[in-house]
């Protein structure tokens, strides 16, 4: 069992402050209702938001920028990222970062920018207490609080914060403040894993109904168009539930020109987009709109999960609360 | 920036181009920047403009050089067309799975290819003519719409008069100076001279050849375990994290981009 400290309350201003010397800091505030990660700035007051569900933004952007060069064709090309700490990522956004890992880091070929990024960054996780609406992790087997893929996860309990350590760098962060973390109680645990049980049960009650358990199949195998063309009938095709989901991951090279010079940018890219599969001659495997849709379906629950184990959807509802044309992604999968 | 930049293509220079017709060149790129065997692509960059999949028309034994057969179609092959014998272009790669050799051994090959899609087969078959006496014998059938649009005629006679050798060519319509057969590439395939249980088929072609070509070897009894399609796809990254090039489950770029019809078959429509 990883070992779990407490920290008082004011004090996680001072594990802030200590960390942004080296740091970019990124923590969750709350703008309008909705929690948004914010870069730190010492002196910016501002509120923090631990406890609401997953920030606005996905994890992706602090991994892989929305837009940025990743080569210069014909001359050479460096560049370096900066040492980042992300504070107040849900579990939900843990599965995501799971999910990169496999594409970019262990696959035949690596992302060195990615796997750069990923060195660089300290993860400071957070409990997840007070799940919306939109919220199913549980349905795709995750809780609502980080069991692993953190260096430091934070439970709010009454006395401030717990802090369980689960990994080197987090030990060493623990060990570079040791006046800040005090030992935790059987107390403080035991109201950590009352809220925790509380969570999960509200889920529970947000989530009536499971996926199936064969899910990967039962999406693979319905191949009627009729069923996806119903789903899709609402869908706008704006791309917000593809650029807004932390597990989608696709992206497009392009070369342009620049001060005389070729450079290549790696932009995100969507699946529904239509010209998102055209080939060279313009011909196009999915020319119709619901090929696309039942395409994102298969990519996230089938095609993923058949390579790696696990689906390609961590339940943190952003493609929900995204949605122009209120799709509800689990009455899909449900209806499936 | 951790290790390899698999983006970064390098820098390589054009020593001359070939008119094939008046659609297809050939890029002999020297000296050969970079390994490969048959079967696998390189990434073509034209310098500012973007950059596109091709596979090697050259032997993946021709360590002097690397020849790109390319048809001008899009955006990134007509930027290369406008390109001169001495210009630069970058090169990534080889990416995706060679053809399986091992296995081909002993056997004989029977090659079906249409139009431009003979470009990467003549690297397949002049790798196997390599080593000719790993195999049976190698047959090439090769269609293309008028004599024109063959490529590579002026090696032809040369590759048929070799030991192990059978190329038959066929073309849509003729002209008064073609005297071979005149019928599209399913035609020849009227008369397999192949063992159709144990052979292996390699299929390259216009979507619509390589439909009714694999259509009409299923027929003749060809297992679809046996019959190699090149797939066109959308390989944007080659390093199989972009997506788009996805035939179903798989990756044109790592799990291609040759793919039996076996790995394919449930695919909606494999052929675009």
């Amino acid at each position: 069992m990883n070992e779990v400290y407490l920290l008082p309350r004011r004090k996680l201003e001072s594990v802030v402050a200590r960390m942004v010397e080296r740091n970019l800091i990124y923590i969750p505030v709350v703008n309008e209702g909705k929690a948004h990660f914010r870069r730190f700035r010492p002196g910016e007051p501002s509120e923090w938001a631990l406890e609401k569900i997953r920030p606005v933004e996905p994890l992706k952007q602090f991994f892989m920028k929305f837009k940025e060069v990743v080569a210069r064709p014909g001359a050479s090309f460096d560049k370096s990222s900066s040492s980042q700490v992300i504070i107040g990522a849900k579990a939900c956004d843990l599965r995501a970062i799971d999910v990169y890992d496999k594409v970019f880091s262990e696959g035949e070929f690596s992302d060195p920018f990615y796997r750069e990024r990923r060195e660089k960054t300290i993860l400071i996780s957070a409990d997840c207490p007070e799940p919306e609406e939109t919220c199913f992790c549980t349905l795709v087997g995750i809780q609502p609080y980080p069991m692993n893929g953190f260096d430091l996860n934070l439970s709010t309990v009454s006395k401030g914060y717990l802090v369980e350590v689960g990994s080197e760098k987090g030990i060493d962060l623990i060990k570079s403040m040791p006046t800040l973390f005090q030992p935790a109680s059987s107390e403080d645990l035991k109201e950590r894993d009352e809220k925790r049980a509380s969570a999960t049960r509200t889920l529970k009650g947000i989530n009536s109904r499971e996926l199936d358990p064969q899910l990967p199949k039962k999406i693979s195998d319905q191949t009627d168009l009729k069923f996806w063309s119903r789903e899709a009938t609402n869908c706008v095709e704006c791309c917000a539930c593809l650029h807004i989901c932390p597990t989608c991951y696709c992206f497009l090279l392009y070369d342009q020109p620049h001060d005389g010079e070729s450079e290549r940018v790696r932009v995100w890219d969507a699946c529904y987009y239509a010209a998102y599969a055209r080939v060279g001659g313009g011909a196009n495997p999915r020319p119709e709109f619901v090929q696309r849709f039942r395409n994102r379906f298969l990519c996230k629950y089938s095609y993923f999960y058949h390579y790696q184990g696990f689906l390609a959807c961590s339940g943190c509802g952003r493609c929900i609360s995204g949605c122009t044309a209120k799709i509800d992604i689990r009455e899909v999968l449900w209806r499936a | 920036m951790e290790g390899v930049n698999p983006y970064q293509p390098l820098t390589a220079k054009i020593a001359h181009i070939v008119d094939e017709t008046p659609t297809i060149k050939t890029f002999v790129v020297q000296p050969r920047p970079l390994d490969f065997q048959a079967g696998q692509f390189v990434e073509v960059t034209v310098f500012g403009v973007g950059e596109a999949p091709f596979t090697p028309s050259s032997s993946a034994y021709d360590k002097e050089k690397l020849e790109l057969t390319i048809m001008k179609v899009g955006r990134v092959t007509s930027a290369l067309f406008n390109l001169k014998k001495g210009d630069s272009i970058g090169l990534r790669g080889p990416y995706g799975k060679p053809y399986p050799l091992e296995k081909f051994k002993g056997k004989e090959i029977f090659i079906v290819g249409g139009g431009v899609g003979f470009a990467p087969l003549r690297s397949l078959f002049l790798t196997l003519l390599h080593d000719a006496q790993d195999y049976k014998k190698i047959y090439v059938r090769y269609g293309a719409r008028t004599p024109q649009e063959l490529v590579y005629r002026r090696y032809i006679d040369d590759w048929n008069a070799r030991d192990k050798v059978d190329i038959l060519l066929t073309v849509d319509v003729g002209d008064s100076s073609w005297e071979g057969r005149v019928g599209v590439v399913t035609v020849i395939l009227d008369d397999i001279p192949v063992k159709v249980k144990e052979s292996p088929t390699v299929v390259c072609g216009p979507p619509i050849m390589m439909k009714f070509v694999t259509q009409r070897l299923l027929e003749s009894g060809f297992p679809g375990s046996n019959i190699y399609l090149s797939m066109e796809s959308n390989m944007s990254c080659g390093l199989g994290m972009c997506n788009h090039c996805r035939v179903g489950e798989l990756y044109a770029c790592k799990d291609g981009p040759v793919l039996t019809w076996e790995q394919i078959k449930d695919v909606d429509e494999p052929f675009v």
